[in-house]
């Protein structure tokens, strides 16, 4: 059985390389690529927990990360279609106007 | 033995391909890695006694939301787009801001999070008993989460609607 602490580790270097490609790109859809990366990392904390505490609610958690990050990824899509007709770029330096 | 093979070979293949993500300009190479990355993160779950969630994964991450993704990208024709490396200060920024962050997440790890004692006995995760809970106990978080996703089919429909102007009233 591998140890808990392999798992968290693991999470956390995914979620630096998602908090890298947050800081670093202004593609809007690699930016929400991004997030996607750290919402998992987290969801991958919750399981390890979740086993070595033998709790169901790690599970439930993911369970309902899952629901929001697919709600969230088809909000924040329309969002970048919108933006792209208006501005015909989806880099988010273009869009620092609250009304277009 | 096997199983920190297993472990070892997908948790390479998920932080690489992560890395070519974050990395690569070309957004279609990224979402097709980031759909590698969440097959190797199924792994990782099928490893931790998950075998439901990492079904769950595969079919609504990797499915469901990368083919959303990579729908946008082809409609949007953004597969050709370059970002031009404007701004160093702020990639570099993020950058280093990034690295110490993990190094300092995986330090205090490390320190204190290093379960010595493994959980014993079988962990049951499987659809029926997450069913139970699901039900029971998180009842109202559940329909949240209905109402939520109605919230956000309504409000996709509205955003990615081309807006056209104002209709004029037929008189």
């Amino acid at each position: 059985m591998i140890p808990t602490h392999y798992f968290l580790i693991l999470s956390a270097i995914l979620f630096a390389i998602g908090v890298c490609g947050v800081l670093t790109r202004r593609n809007g859809i690699t930016i929400f690529m991004s997030i996607e990366l750290m919402v998992n990392a987290v969801n991958l904390t919750f399981l390890a927990y979740a086993r070595q505490f033998h709790q169901l609610h790690g599970l439930i958690f993911v369970f309902f990360v899952m629901a929001i990050a697919a709600a969230e990824a088809a909000v924040g899509l329309a969002i970048f279609i919108s933006l792209f007709h208006h501005r015909e770029t989806i880099d988010v330096d273009e869009a620092n106007l609250m009304h277009w | 033995m096997f199983e920190y093979a297993v472990f070892f070979f997908f948790a390479a293949v998920a932080v690489i391909f992560a890395l070519v993500v974050v990395l690569h300009r070309n957004p279609v190479v990224g979402a097709l890695s980031l759909v590698v990355s969440f097959f190797a993160l199924a792994v990782m779950y099928v490893l931790l006694d998950a075998p439901f969630l990492a079904a769950l994964q595969v079919i609504v991450y990797a499915g469901a939301i990368m083919v959303l993704f990579l729908f946008v990208i082809m409609l949007l024709n953004l597969q050709h787009m370059s970002e031009p490396a404007t701004r160093p200060i702020q990639q570099f920024l993020g950058y280093t801001t990034s690295a110490a962050f993990g190094i300092g997440l995986v330090y205090y790890l490390l320190k204190y999070a290093v379960f010595t004692a493994l959980p014993s006995g079988p962990f049951h995760t499987e659809a029926s008993a997450i069913g139970v809970a699901l039900f029971e106990s998180y009842v109202f978080p559940f329909e949240m989460v209905s109402i939520l996703l109605l919230a956000a089919i309504v409000g996709a429909l509205l955003l990615s609607a081309r807006s056209v102007a104002p209709r004029e009233v037929a008189p």
